[in-house]
């Protein structure tokens, strides 16, 4: 492995600000896939392993409405809302059809019914859309340079960041303004409790497990003009996700935003400053949280 | 669960069940050609590598999302000292265990402390820490294409002596797996499993079992990685992919998780299946997705559990 460093760059304010976009747009789509997969986690204790593969789904569909010429922003529009409205539906299906029966069960269980969700999408999308690695464009509206104080930066990276923020204040108005988000939250604390003080906890679940999919399907849309849509999308993300969630600390709204964002700029400046040293560090950072402080930087120990 | 199962097999006709599988394994080579030699190769390997797993999760109640990285340890270790050292392949095979152990202790001196999800965590992070390092790390282990060419000289090197070899060290694997079972450290493990307050309350130290558990699984895992890499006479990265640690659980769903012989029946029906279904369809993931969600489901105890309810009428 080739462990030199490289800090030629720095001296490079338009490399510096070009990677800096990069990773904070990439953290941001990371934010929306570790949200969902932290919320579940909180709300249920089933860690999904098809989460990437649901974000996976979200690409196809999105890829399916905008194909590879250059879209108009509503056929675009229709693509995210086409993907966040399915992947919503199929988490709420497969919540309520096979999900529900198996959260008293053994963890085993609910490890491999959720990976079994990964085998079966991942040939599901071979079967629908083939083997062949699509890649997409940007919409008209955002498939230019914009010319900040000088610097050229993606507009494209740019409405990232911006959706991402827009959705971050969403779910946080929805969590800790809402009668639905204190049931969640306090669903994450005690679910027994929650369902003894006569909540309909089934119904909570399904809404999470739904709404968590319904994230990772619109952030695999959003994806579509950056990554190369294929049936090996889904296991980088799953792995990114995993990483985010459990630095930031699992079923922790903040953990997965701070953690999004860390690993978002790690992986752009990483791979400027050491490239293999750059994909390994995640996951030495995690085993040093996991062992420290297994509950995450801002999770709640059990 | 049922740790009734666990703990207490019925003696009679045990003694009768391995002379039968005895038979059995000792017919096999004469009676199928060498695809098949393969196969079974293939089915005794992962049945160690099965019951490796259940050491931690059905006896020591301990659910690793990353037990493939000691299976690919093992298998890279006897894949690099054949390519990269002047070790023969049956020494490099010696050391695998060896290499799977201490793996194995690695990542039980972290992980032993930690409650459920956090212990299964640790596993995922020290798996894809290895499995990018093997990935990336092109000039010791081939990167992407991993690295092929990994013969045995002579008769052991056919698949008669490649089954012959598997055989005898998995049967030694698994009666060694017996054995520990039965051991008061086994039976110390279960009740660790069980009730870890209490456990401790009467003296057992719970993580020190867990650590030595995980010792034994690595060990083993890595002796099933490096048969496995001589079988293929190659290693490939994916060995050690998270998608790779999910083999070893269905295996021990299918067979049923609440016996000692469950994840090793489940391990030669997994194998057959694939092989099976892989020659009619190239979508066997498919097939075994949604087969895993009908176990789960349907008979949560697996293939053993349905038995011994169908003998007990």
């Amino acid at each position: 492995m080739d462990l030199t460093l490289t800090f030629d760059w720095l001296g490079n304010p338009v490399v510096v600000l070009r990677q800096f976009v990069a990773g904070l747009s990439n953290g941001a789509l990371l934010f929306l896939v570790a949200a969902g997969l932290s919320l579940i986690f909180g709300v249920s204790r089933i860690v999904n392993f098809a989460h990437g593969a649901v974000f996976m789904l979200g690409g196809y569909f999105a890829y399916s409405v905008v194909g590879s010429a250059r879209s108009s922003p509503l056929m675009f529009a229709a693509a995210l809302a086409l993907a966040t409205a399915a992947t919503f539906v199929f988490g709420v299906l497969f919540e309520r059809i096979v999900l529900r029966r198996i959260y008293r069960s053994d963890p085993a269980f609910q490890l491999l019914v959720t990976f079994a969700l990964v085998l079966i999408l991942g040939d599901a999308v071979r079967i629908i859309w083939g083997r062949d690695e699509n890649s997409a464009l940007a919409p008209l509206g955002l498939e230019h340079i914009v010319r900040i104080a000088g610097f050229g930066l993606s507009a494209y990276r740019l409405f990232l960041i911006a959706v991402g923020a827009i959705v971050c204040v969403a779910l946080w108005w929805a969590l800790y303004r809402t009668r639905a988000g204190v049931l969640i939250r306090a669903a994450t604390v005690d679910r027994e409790m929650l369902k003894a003080l006569g909540v309909r906890t089934d119904r909570l679940f399904t809404l999470v497990f739904g709404v968590g999919c319904a994230l990772a399907g619109l952030a695999g849309g959003l994806a579509v003009p950056v990554v190369s849509v294929g049936p090996g999308l889904h296991s980088q993300v799953l792995i990114d996700a995993f990483t985010v969630v459990v630095i930031g600390g699992m079923g922790s709204f903040v953990g997965a935003l701070v953690g999004a964002l860390l690993l978002g700029q790690a992986n752009a400046f990483g791979t400027l400053i050491a490239p293999a040293a750059a994909i390994v560090l995640p996951f030495l950072v995690m085993l040093v949280v996991l062992v420290l402080r297994p509950w995450g930087l801002f999770g709640r120990p059990e | 669960m049922n740790t009734q199962a666990l703990s207490a097999p019925r003696p009679a006709g045990l003694g009768g069940r391995i002379a039968l599988a005895t038979a059995l394994v000792v017919a096999i080579p004469f009676a199928v050609n060498d695809f098949w030699v393969f196969i079974a190769i293939e089915c005794v390997v992962f049945a160690l590598y099965a019951a490796t797993f259940n050491l931690l999760f059905g006896y020591g109640g301990m659910l690793p999302f990353g037990h493939a990285v000691l299976f690919g340890v093992g298998a890279y270790a006897v894949a690099i000292l054949v390519k990269k050292s002047a070790f023969s392949a049956l020494v490099a095979l010696a050391i695998a265990p060896l290499a799977g152990a201490l793996t194995a202790a690695i990542v039980a001196f972290f992980c032993v402390r930690l409650a459920g999800i956090y212990l299964g965590m640790l596993t995922f992070a020290f798996q894809m820490l290895a499995y990018t390092v093997v990935l990336k790390w092109y000039s010791l282990t081939g990167g992407d294409d991993g690295l092929s060419g990994i013969t045995i000289a002579g008769w052991l090197g056919t698949p008669h002596g490649l089954y012959a070899l598997s055989v005898v060290l998995t049967a030694a694997g698994i009666a060694f797996l017996w054995l520990v079972v039965r051991s008061p450290f086994g039976v110390a493990l279960q009740a660790a499993k069980s009730n870890p307050q209490k456990s401790r309350a009467v003296g057992i130290d719970v993580a020190r079992h867990q650590l030595l558990a995980f010792v034994i699984s690595g060990f083993l895992a890595g002796l099933a990685g490096g048969l496995f890499a001589l079988a293929n006479q190659s290693v490939f990265p994916g060995w050690l992919n998270w998608t790779a640690s999910a083999v070893p659980i269905v295996m021990t769903v299918l067979g049923g998780m609440a016996s000692f012989w469950g994840p090793l029946v489940g391990a030669v029906i997994y194998v057959l299946l694939q092989t099976v279904l892989t020659g009619y369809t190239e979508y066997w993931a498919l097939a075994l997705g949604f087969l895993i969600i009908a176990i789960v489901m349907v008979m949560p105890q697996g293939v053993m559990g349905w038995f011994d309810r169908g003998r007990r009428g």
